[in-house]
């Protein structure tokens, strides 16, 4: 039995690598017991979908405009009304105005990190990356924290993940697909799909033949944590390859025309889509990347033919897809990219630009018990700094992290068996909850 | 060595043993800064071997001055405690100045101390700071560090002593004393505990330390009630604040003591309850490594397994030394061969091969931290640089260049080599760059590009690396406070990150006398447009194309140290000076220090340098260091088997830091040829090598073995002799996002970024199960047109199936067709992009094809074959129509012959011959009938072999060391 010591004199056993459901803080089942127990409140969802845009839209154009700014901040798209009275978003919006009943929007979240990698790496994980340590980001967590069935993978990204699973280790991190669905083609999965011409018969019978094989460390007594560990994930990777559920939730073409209809057809509302078939089949964890909001040059041009189309017909098709599933309750949603954009428009091209901008940006949540047409938050009067008060990542770390009923302050240990706050510096906004 | 000693033990509870023969002095553990025992001439500042005549007279011996507890333990007391020695010690055993407390980088209730107490100046300001009451000249007991300690209720820390304790009057009289302290550090010259080592011969035993501090006036002073006492392993022994060590589960480790500077380990055993005679004994060896660990081991009363058999040894030093599966016909010719010293043999014949260089260029690649994201824009080619940092080790470890020699290539690196202009040295390194050929690169004497990192710029990342490095050394704690287990100070860390201000090695660096040839270059290339970042980099890469000869960043050293802060730039700055790490000796910071450092690393006193690259030797040979984690030497971290760590140390250094040596001398020992089934006696024991722990293969040699075991023929001999298409080889790596290899990322590649020899990892977990199972990779590995399933059963297909083998050119195919899958994942407005690339693409490839003679690829063709294949894929495969995706296999092998035509003798040969590619093992009889029959009920013999391959690959033996 190994023991590390770590920077502050603790010496502790090497918990992580017992890599037990839960250890290192409270298992689910602790937290129920202590919610009977009236000592925590209730979680709101068991599940969650992060739609994470990547290069940092500007938050100006999108839900935090400012009509009566000056020419060379406000910009050209106008406010409309949504369906909640008194918030306006952009023009550029029209289906999430129609649904903003559904969702929270935070303004005023605020940052110092204006490098891409960065910000990225804070707003994924709700901690101020360090040299010394990589945080995993949420998606190891939550598979770390909740349990899910054996056929079914905790965590997937589409197509891809930004934050890794960190001092978690590598178990925890997502089933990446590595490729997102696109319209009009057949989709899969590496490793999941049936492949290579190999059919379902052919994977039982060689299922069969490598139970007989795999006989040389059976009778072994030692190195049973290796030996079991391998045997578990060999018969997981059989239940995932082989169970119809896991499949058929990767499976759009399982899905009826007129429920993808509101989708609408490009890869990131199907890749919306898929995230609720994955959700909806158990999946804990869920990531949607939609990437290119980094719009230093023609802002606007790229704002209204091609993103927010994009995000508004995805979002929208996600928002309204989970509330006529039953899944808004169970499944928690966070939208963000890694920081907002200048209030200040550049001259760098014709229409001119934004650039990256830390200190003002805007999230939105939804489901679980996030109360939906509330606008949380404000900026001052050209959106260059939080007004009253401000929201770190960490802040909105440790609300995502109650969403979903994880204690933000539960303590893990990294390989070297450094103790490590979930969250350090996170205040649960309680607002979004009342 | 020496076995029927240990079992000759009494059995008494616990025992000291001391390595001097002395009882009495057995237990003065020896504390020196760094140099063990040099005694002579030591700085003033370092803590120093304590000489004493182990055969002194009682009444000439010094007086040791009983522990605080017994002076202080009346009212009445005339002696005014010291603040070094006392107050601020007393302060961290009641645990005041810890993490959660006080020690807090914020404090705690407006009240700081230094993080365990290292900082007497500060601690001592906080205490006497005027408004705070915590000190009370005239009203002592309304101190507020007497009054708050023994109250619960006001203490938020809760109670830590009790009234009129001797804890509590030694703080009272040190406040009657006038609370002081008197500026002065005192030095401490050892810290001597008894026992030396306990020995445990049950659980729930006590034995209790005792700590004698020998300051540098002569005084000797008991400490125990002072010290902090920390386990390593609180399941093998506790200790507690008094000092009192309980035996718990057998095994072993070290409690560790800490007071003032020093660190002491003292080695806790609680040995196993078999009598040893009772279990069989492996064969008897005279290796000093093996001796060595005898010693331990028989202390343990742990009796080591057997020796693995050949077919293991040859399967686990092939991966181990040289990352390579070995090859079917070497297995064969191996197990077949009785001569007796054909284990040594293999050894001397890996170590001459290329995977050797290739794997271990990648172990140092992942020590020194080469990183392709750390060095974008480094030089003009995207992705070049890295392969030039591992050509370069790969070149000096094939001609096993002395292992110092290497790394001084790194250390005193210059971007010129001597008499070299800057215009030579710019057209060379076009050369380079615009040919990829690495191999004139790896001639240079020296190898800047580990100076350039993005991630290894500031004077801290710099310390903080190079510890790392060269030293296996973390030192980043002390970035910040005093390391806890270690002696080194935030003084001892900047003095030393000082020492690397000089160093610059960015992008844009240029030797003075070389700035004006490069602006005229720049200027050629740009016609004289003032370009910058992105843009000018993109020109200099289109000129580089073009034939150019373009500009190269220069290390260079600047002979006043830098100074990057905006406000002070300009003005003139007084020579700094630095030290190096664990040395007393200033050094002044000007001109080059890398030269002192150097000279530091290679000095056989260097109690680092070498230790770091044995014991990492010895961890990737055992999966287990000597000391571990791997990369922390450090006090309170120590060997598990001392001895054992010094000889390899030694002698390596003795053989002129010869890598072959150290490689030969471990792996010709039996604690390596160990097997993996355990005994009784050692079915727990990790850590003293008694057998082989099994471990997941790493990442490269995984993903390889796969390779190496499913390729045809002629593919795996050109893989085996030039590594194309190899991990190892160095050129794929992991890290590229979306272009990385997808195996090498799943199976924990080093990611080579943080410092740490934990960015490689050897978990398992679900996705590398997903992916042997049923990754695409996988399937078509098994399937691959030339591959080894379709040639071993090419004879029993019919003529015209097998005629369509054509070797490297299917394979050509099956890439290609990989491309265009790709393609057609793009959108509609890339594929047009896209487009005319693919075609030159397959232009380039059919001219090759027609000078070797193969029918060239028709574009269509592919295109089609592409497509097929991914509805294929895609194709929905639910349990209902199963077959349907079977079909499209099926009509392969519905060509083929039926399996029942094929003589069983032929089918015992192919699975044979599976095995030895895959387990380096003949099968056993029941296996081989398994295997068989499964093949017997196959549609047809190619899909019965492939399927045997895939389980093969799929057993924890192919992925595992054993």
């Amino acid at each position: 039995m190994t023991t590390h010591r770590t920077c502050d004199g603790m010496a502790r056993r090497d918990l992580l690598k017992a890599g037990v459901l839960g250890i290192g803080g409270l298992t689910l089942a602790d937290y129920y017991r202590l919610a009977e127990a009236g000592e925590v409140q209730r979680p709101l969802a068991d599940r969650a979908i992060f739609i994470e845009l990547g290069g940092g839209p500007s938050h100006l154009d999108t839900f935090d405009l400012k009509p009566d700014a000056p020419d060379n901040i406000r910009g050209t798209f106008r406010p409309i009304k949504t369906n909640v009275p008194g918030i306006e978003i952009s023009e550029h919006l029209p289906r999430l105005a129609g649904c903003a009943d559904k969702f929270a929007i935070l303004r005023g979240v605020s940052h110092t990190l204006a490098a891409h990698e960065l910000g990225r790496q804070y707003i994924n994980t709700g901690n101020r990356p360090i040299p010394s340590l990589v945080y995993p980001g949420y998606g190891s967590v939550v598979a770390n924290q909740l349990e899910t069935p054996l056929d079914i993978p905790a965590n997937v990204a589409i197509p891809r993940v930004a934050q890794g699973p960190g001092f978690l280790g590598l178990k925890y991190a997502a089933l990446e697909t590595n490729s997102a669905p696109q319209p009009g083609r057949p989709y899969s999965v590496r490793g999941l799909t049936l492949g290579g011409g190999i059919s379902l018969d052919e994977i039982e019978r060689r299922q069969g033949l490598l139970g007989k094989l795999d006989r040389r460390f059976a009778e072994i007594d030692s190195d049973r944590h290796l030996l079991e560990g391998l045997d578990q994930f060999g018969s997981q990777a059989y239940a995932m390859i082989t169970s119809k559920r896991a499949r058929d939730a990767f499976d759009l073409s399982k899905e009826s025309p007129a429920f993808v209809k509101q989708f609408g057809d490009d890869s990131f509302a199907l890749s919306c889509l898929l995230a609720l078939r994955l959700v909806e089949a158990g999946v804990r964890y869920v990531t949607v990347q939609l990437g290119g909001w980094d719009t230093h040059q023609d802002n606007f041009t790229r704002l209204s033919s091609n993103l927010l189309p994009k995000l508004d017909q995805g979002l929208s098709g996600l928002f309204n897809g989970l509330d006529q599933r039953g899944l808004f309750d169970s499944t928690a949603v966070l939208v963000s990219g890694e920081f907002g954009r200048t209030p200040k428009i550049n001259e760098r091209s014709a229409e001119g630009g934004r650039d990256h901008y830390p200190r003002c940006m805007f999230m939105l949540m939804a489901g679980g018990g996030v109360r939906g047409g509330q606008v949380i938050g404000e900026s001052d009067a050209t959106a260059s700094a939080p007004l009253h008060e401000a929201f770190s990542p960490d802040d909105v770390a440790a609300s995502f992290y109650r969403n979903l009923g994880i204690d933000p302050e539960i303590e893990f240990h990294t390989e070297t068996g450094r103790p490590i706050t979930l969250v350090r510096n996170g205040r649960v906004i309680e607002r979004l909850f009342s | 060595m020496n076995r029927s000693l240990s079992l000759s033990l009494p059995s008494r509870a616990w025992r000291i043993r001391g390595g001097l023969g002395c009882p009495t002095l057995a237990g003065l553990a020896i504390l020196c800064g760094l140099f063990g025992s040099v005694v002579a001439a030591q700085p003033p500042d370092r803590i120093a071997a304590v000489s004493v005549t182990p055969d002194a007279d009682e009444d000439q011996r010094p007086v040791v001055m009983p522990p605080l507890a017994d002076r202080f333990g009346g009212p009445g007391v005339e002696e005014v405690p010291d603040f070094q020695r006392h107050i601020g010690p007393l302060l961290g055993h009641l645990g005041c100045n810890g993490r959660a407390c006080h020690g807090s980088f914020q404090g705690r209730g407006g009240f700081m101390l230094s993080l365990f107490g290292y900082d007497f100046a500060t601690d001592h300001a906080a205490l006497i700071d005027g408004d705070s009451g915590r000190i009370d000249l005239d009203e002592i007991a309304e101190s507020l560090i007497l009054f708050k300690p023994i109250d619960a209720e006001r203490h938020e820390g809760g109670k830590r002593m009790d009234l009129d304790s001797w804890q509590y009057r030694v703080l009272s009289r040190w406040i009657e004393g006038g609370a002081e302290f008197s500026g002065e550090i005192q030095h401490l010259e050892a810290l001597s505990v008894e026992p030396a080592e306990l020995l445990f011969e049950g659980a729930q035993q006590q034995a209790q330390l005792k700590v004698v501090a020998r300051w540098a006036d002569g005084t000797l002073e008991e400490v125990t009630d002072l010290c902090r006492f920390t386990t390593n392993d609180d399941s093998v022994a506790k200790v507690s604040q008094s000092g009192e060590v309980t035996s718990g589960d057998i095994g072993d480790t070290h409690v560790i003591i800490a007071y003032d500077r020093a660190v002491v380990p003292v080695p806790v055993m609680r040995p196993g309850d078999l009598d040893p005679l009772d279990l069989p004994q492996p064969p008897s060896s005279d290796h000093p490594v093996d001796l060595l660990i005898a010693a331990k081991l028989d202390k343990m009363r742990i009796v080591p397994s057997d020796l693995c058999d050949d077919a293991d040894f040859i399967r686990r030093v092939s991966f181990d030394l040289t990352g390579t599966l070995p090859p079917a016909e070497r297995v064969e010719r191996f197990l077949a061969d009785d001569s007796p010293g054909k284990r040594e043999v293999l050894i001397e014949e890996l170590l001459t091969q290329p995977g050797y260089a290739a794997w271990w260029a990648t172990r140092l690649s992942d020590w020194t931290g080469n990183n392709e994201a750390q060095l974008n824009n480094y030089l003009p080619i995207r992705g070049l640089a890295t392969q030039l940092w591992f050509r370069w080790l790969e070149k000096r470890l094939s001609e096993n260049v002395g292992y110092d020699e290497i790394m001084e290539g790194l250390v005193l690196a210059q971007s010129r080599m001597p008499d070299e202009s800057y215009r030579e040295y710019c057209e060379t390194m076009s050369e380079v760059c615009r040919t990829g050929d690495t191999d004139s690169y790896a001639e240079r004497s020296g190898m800047p590009i580990f100076w350039a990192r993005n991630n290894f710029r500031t004077n801290e990342e710099r310390a903080i690396g190079f510890a790392y490095t060269f030293l296996g050394v973390r030192i980043e704690c002390a970035q910040c406070h005093k390391h806890p287990f270690d002696r080194w100070s935030k003084d001892d860390f900047d003095q030393f990150a000082v020492l690397f201000s000089p160093i610059r090695a960015t992008p844009n660096s240029t030797a003075p006398e070389s700035a004006r040839e490069m602006r005229r270059m720049t200027e050629e290339i740009t016609g004289g447009e003032n370009l910058r970042g992105g843009d000018l980099r993109q020109k200099i890469t289109e000129a580089l194309k073009e034939g150019k000869v373009v500009p190269f960043p220069e290390l260079t050293i600047n002979a006043a140290p830098a100074n990057r802060n905006r406000q002070n730039r300009g003005r003139p700055q007084p020579n700094r000076q630095g030290k190096i790490l664990g040395e007393s000796d200033q050094v002044v910071v000007q001109g080059d220090p890398r030269e002192a450092l150097m000279e530091w690393l290679r000095s056989p006193e260097n109690p680092y340098f070498a230790k770091a690259i044995v014991n990492r030797v010895w961890a990737n040979h055992f999966g287990i260091g000597i000391v571990n984690p791997v990369d922390d030497l450090n006090l309170g971290n120590p060997p598990s088997n001392a001895p054992l760590l010094d000889h390899l140390a030694q002698g390596f250094i003795e053989s002129g830091f010869d890598l072959h040596w150290l490689h030969r001398h471990i792996l010709t020992s039996h604690a390596y040829q160990r097997s993996s089934v355990p005994n009784a006696s050692n079915v727990n024991d990790k850590q003293n090598f008694s057998r082989h722990v099994p471990r997941r293969l790493p990442a490269e040699a995984l993903r390889d073995a796969i390779r190496l075991a499913t390729f045809g023929a002629e593919e795996e001999s050109r893989a085996r002799a030039e590594l194309s298409g190899l991990a190892i080889s160095g050129v794929l790596n992991a890290e590229r996002r979306g272009r990385g290899d997808f195996a090498l990322q799943v199976f924990g590649q080093s990611t080579r970024e943080s410092n740490c020899d934990c960015d490689r990892s050897d978990q398992s977990n679900l996705l590398q199960s997903l992916y042997l199972r049923n990754d695409l990779d996988i399937h078509q590995s098994l399937s691959q047109r030339g591959g080894w399933v379709e040639q071993a059963t090419a004879a029993w297909e019919p003529a015209g199936a097998s005629g369509r083998m054509e070797g490297r050119g299917s394979r050509e195919r099956q890439q290609l067709i990989r491309r265009f899958q790709t393609f057609l994942d793009l959108p509609p407005q890339r594929q047009q992009q896209m487009r005319p690339r693919l075609v030159r693409e397959l232009q380039q490839v059919n001219r090759r094809r027609t000078q070797n003679e193969l029918e060239p690829l028709r574009f269509a063709d592919l295109m089609r074959s592409a497509r097929e294949s991914l509805r294929e894929a895609g194709a929905p495969t639910g349990d209902s129509e199963p077959s349907q995706v079977a079909a499209a296999a099926g009509a392969r092998s519905a060509t083929g012959t039926s399996v029942a035509a094929v003589p069983q003798s032929e089918i015992d040969a192919v699975v044979r011959a599976a095995y030895l590619r895959t387990l380096s093992r003949y099968p056993s009889a029941d296996e081989l009938t398994m295997a068989r029959e499964y093949m017997q009920d196959s549609e047809s013999p190619a899909a019965g072999l492939r399927s045997v391959l895939w389980a093969l690959l799929n057993t924890k033996e192919f992925v595992l060391t054993h």
